[in-house]
């Protein structure tokens, strides 16, 4: 039976046959983060609402397509909302939230010191820190690709640096990222 | 240096763009190849994976615009009109859940809805959580009031009926901030603690299951945490 405690995959297993009770809790559960990513991301109330709302729209309709082995339901979910709210971006020609920003309202929904969210798997908390501990130039080239979909190209050309220098702060930023990522995995599978 | 390590150098540069998805052309091609053949570059790209995905989850949750589930399950043709919304998913959503940081937007447009709302008979055919047909059912509703302070109107409440009681709040230009509590009297005088929240600059708007029936509820209090009560509604 489905209800509030069912598990991501229970309730797109449920949506995917037509559950609409799935739909209702997965909605509750997600339309926050997901309206969260796309106003992070533009600024812009009515069309993070667009956003959310097509990206809610694709889970619903694409459900039974979802493979797990390719990754978390919330990746999947976040990474629609990524996608749509980059398109809508381009589409009005639109700028863009400034990185910079879009590191400060994340990093100021840090709840807890990062050891705690080690110890409680909150994977969005480890990532939080370790983007506050980067470098600025490699948070910014990081979310830069990472959030906004710029190639290194683009990035090189819209920070004024050379090719080589994107590539290496994207990489390096990257790199230490996976390290926080991997160290709360093994804390994880430890306990 | 090992062989192993000087056949993956051309391509390890290359990880980290390739987990991003922002590598293109042949770069890319030659590297997916490299990848395919090669198990430690292949759970390098699994490691740098996690973390690329992990960037977009940073985002702050925001409280979508009020509305914003009656639109969408409208869309989705899970209902003819808009939805109660504490009813199903209370535990995660957790009672007057108010993001800090809420667009004024947000708060202004609440008021919008809860003045749409009172009076009218909504229907609701959201399925039930076993996931049967859920009949038609009409929720109106059963109060609303306004929130005073010192005399002045600084908000709404009102409670609506049906299966899940639940009460929508809204404040606006009062003097309250921080974490605040919810209180309801009913009419035996008893005194029931519906949940906290959070204002911010005096405004917020918020929902939540009411606990107790609706057509009992006399009066709502918003306390601050030193226990002064800070705005009152007459519910009768």
């Amino acid at each position: 039976m489905i209800d509030s405690g069912s598990t991501d995959e229970a309730l797109l297993a449920g949506m995917a046959v037509g559950d609409q009770a799935a739909a209702v809790v997965f909605v509750r559960r997600y339309q926050r983060r997901v309206f969260g990513l796309a106003y992070s991301m533009t600024n812009d109330a009515s069309v993070s609402e667009e956003v959310a709302q097509e990206a809610l729209i694709r889970v619903w309709r694409h459900a039974p397509v979802f493979d797990h082995r390719r990754g978390s339901v919330t990746s999947w979910v976040l990474t629609i909302t990524r996608n749509l709210t980059i398109d809508a971006l381009r589409m009005r020609r639109a700028v863009p939230t400034d990185p910079d920003d879009f590191a400060a309202s994340a990093m100021m929904s840090l709840e807890h010191n990062p050891e705690d969210a080690v110890l409680r798997g909150d994977v969005s908390d480890v990532v939080r820190a370790a983007l506050a501990e980067l470098p600025p130039e490699q948070r910014r080239a990081v979310i830069l690709a990472a959030v906004y979909g710029r190639t290194a190209l683009e990035i090189s050309e819209e920070e004024g640096i050379p090719l080589g220098t994107a590539k290496t702060r994207i990489r390096t930023g990257l790199i230490r990222l996976r390290g926080a990522v991997e160290h709360s995995r093994e804390i994880g599978e430890e306990r | 240096m090992t062989d192993d390590q000087q056949q993956c150098d051309p391509y390890s540069e290359n990880l980290a763009e390739l987990a991003l998805g922002i590598l293109t052309g042949r770069a890319r091609a030659a590297t997916l190849a490299h990848v395919d053949s090669c198990a430690h570059c292949a759970e390098e790209l699994e490691q740098l994976s996690r973390a690329a995905d992990a960037v977009v989850s940073v985002a702050p949750e925001l409280e979508p615009t009020v509305g914003f589930e009656v639109r969408l399950f409208n869309r989705m043709g899970l209902g003819d009109g808009p939805v109660p919304v504490p009813a199903l998913d209370q535990g995660r959503r957790g009672p007057f859940r108010l993001v800090a940081g809420a667009p004024r937007w947000a708060l202004a447009s609440a008021a919008a809805v809860v003045a749409l709302l009172v009076g009218l008979s909504i229907g609701w055919s959201i399925g039930s959580p076993s996931g049967s047909a859920h009949p038609t059912e009409a929720v109106a509703a059963v109060a609303t009031a306004a929130l005073k302070e010192h005399g002045n109107t600084v908000g709404t409440v009102a409670t609506y009926g049906g299966a899940t009681p639940w009460v929508v709040m809204t404040l606006d230009d009062s003097s309250a901030y921080g974490t605040l509590t919810c209180e309801v009297v009913t009419d035996n005088g008893v005194t029931h603690r519906i949940g906290t929240f959070s204002a911010t600059y005096g405004h917020a708007a918020w929902d939540a299951p009411l606990k107790v029936a609706p057509q009992d509820v006399r009066k709502a209090e918003v306390v601050s945490a030193n226990g002064t009560v800070i705005a009152t509604a007459s519910l009768s």
